[in-house]
């Protein structure tokens, strides 16, 4: 039922798609087919892999920063409160923010190479990262502290045994949600950027009216990015059995 | 009267903010004695409870379990919850080696006694299944045997058959009832069921509320093992319970 439903969406918005391309709203709306065969003709060429190779690179720099510096900054602000009370202003800043706008700023710091697109998506991440790991903390069943600490559990056995499973679950959504935006601020970033990466591809293309080329990379990405969230969401699945 | 004292109880005072819990509370617990603490809502019933756990400091007084002045939690006592208190990430198996675990034993002795205690609660088979899959009153024998397993002398229990239902709870009562008088362990039961506290008790202390103080002590003379027997249907317990009811009432 769910599958039918999934197929049929996809269906339909194919449907959708290459109805409005024949309409045609605009004479450079690509229909999905000649966006398919670009798609595929920028795999065989080698572009969309190579240019993949190089987005990657700011994704994982960044995003493993955002991990490295999320997690344990939300846990932190989790069992100290003092540190929750004063970091979580400043992380509900960077969310409410429109984040796009400190890109100027990042790249007359940092300049325009990697560095600077990973410290994009490190900081459109790890707001999420770390308020999530926050509000797993601030989650845990003061019972099951309760109890541990009946059977004379140290701190570091609370923290250990009940603390961080108990925030397990929050932690590991903040992470599918962080890894989500991250991909929003790297495309966002080489756009900007634009001498590499994903993002340059699609302003190549959109600069040289290839726009199926244009929508091939934006495609590519999307894939990239479903498939790298579904995977998560599968790890998830498998470390969070016992909430059946 | 001449059994050593398990749990004593001198002066205890504890409140929380403007609202007095507990006021001049002195108790003896005998050792392998089941004793029941009963009152109305707000009478501090639990707070004593998580005083003699360690789990609360009092203001005033002192307790002592065995010969040990409680300053925190101690290895003699087990507590049992209202509301079970079990991980819901371990199976049956990683709830009953928890408090083995916390103290360090190893490995091997951990899972030994861990399977002794699973089987004393009639648990065997479940071992590998997770809370969510068990019935309240499975989850509750999980707890139960995660108390059972650190080998306590005193079991501290927080209305243990408060969320379980009415048939459950019988059977489960006299479950415990045999395994008590195996063990000869000392029990302090927190409860607001009258049939409960008379039918598992040897006295029942009872708290007037706002403050919380022991109104008064009621001996419960019915022969054991009351369990499998039919003391629930005798004139004696229905009497017993009368008179607690009577002194409860006066309370409300």
């Amino acid at each position: 039922m769910v599958l039918a439903l999934r197929v049929g969406s996809v269906v339909g918005f194919l449907l959708l798609w290459e109805w409005a391309a024949r309409v045609p709203i605009s004479f450079n709306f690509p229909t999905p087919w000649a966006t398919l065969t670009a798609l595929v003709a920028q795999v065989r060429s080698g572009a969309l892999p190579a240019a993949t190779l190089i987005s990657l690179q700011s994704l994982l720099l960044g995003f493993g920063a955002a991990l490295a510096v999320g997690i344990p900054l939300g846990l932190v602000m989790g069992v100290v409160r003092a540190v929750g009370g004063v970091a979580r202003v400043y992380l509900e800043l960077l969310i409410a923010l429109p984040t796009a706008a400190l890109i100027p700023l990042v790249i007359l710091s940092f300049g325009i190479n990697i560095v600077s697109s990973a410290v994009i998506v490190f900081i459109f991440s790890v707001p999420f990262v770390a308020m999530n790991a926050y509000g797993g903390v601030r989650d845990v069943s003061p019972r099951l502290v309760e109890m541990a600490r009946a059977f004379e559990a140290s701190w570091p056995q609370l923290f250990v045994r009940i603390v961080l499973p108990g925030a397990l679950p929050m932690i590991l959504a903040g992470i599918r949600y962080g890894l989500s935006r991250a991909f929003v601020g790297l495309i966002i970033a080489e756009l900007l950027l634009s001498p590499f990466g994903l993002g340059r591809l699609i302003m190549t293309s959109r600069s040289m009216f290839e726009h199926d080329r244009m929508f091939a990379s934006v495609l590519w990405t999307l894939l990239l990015a479903g498939l790298a969230l579904a995977a998560l969401a599968r790890a998830e699945r498998r470390l969070l059995r016992w909430r059946a | 009267m001449s059994a050593p004292v398990a749990i004593a109880i001198e002066g205890v005072a504890k409140a929380f903010g403007p609202v007095q819990a507990l006021v001049d509370v002195d108790v003896r617990v005998r050792a392998g004695e089941f004793l029941s603490l009963i009152g109305p809502s707000g009478c501090g019933k639990t707070t004593l409870l998580k005083i003699i756990a360690g789990l609360t400091r009092a203001d005033r007084g002192r307790v002592t379990v065995g010969d040990r002045l409680v300053t925190g939690p101690g290895p003699e006592c087990s507590v049992v919850f209202q509301d079970f208190a079990l991980l819901p990430w371990g199976t049956v198996q990683n709830n009953v080696e928890f408090g083995l675990l916390l103290r360090g034993v190893a490995a091997a002795e951990r899972a030994t006694r861990a399977h002794e205690a699973i089987v004393k609660v009639g648990l065997t088979g479940f071992e590998h299944a997770y809370p969510a899959q068990l019935s309240g009153g499975m989850q509750q024998r999980v707890g139960l045997a995660r108390a059972l397993a650190v080998n306590p002398r005193v079991l501290l229990m927080d209305e243990p058959f408060a969320s379980i239902d009415e048939q459950t709870r019988r059977v489960f009562q006299d479950d415990l009832l045999s395994l008590w008088s195996q063990e000869r362990k000392t029990v302090l039961l927190v409860t607001h069921s009258m049939e409960e506290a008379i039918y598992l008790s040897d006295r029942v202390v009872v708290l007037s509320p706002r403050p919380g103080r022991v109104h008064q002590v009621l001996d419960v003379p019915l022969p054991r093992p009351r369990e499998s027997a039919e003391v629930r249907a005798t004139a004696q317990f229905a009497r017993l319970v009368d008179d607690l009811w009577k002194v409860l009432r006066k309370l409300q």
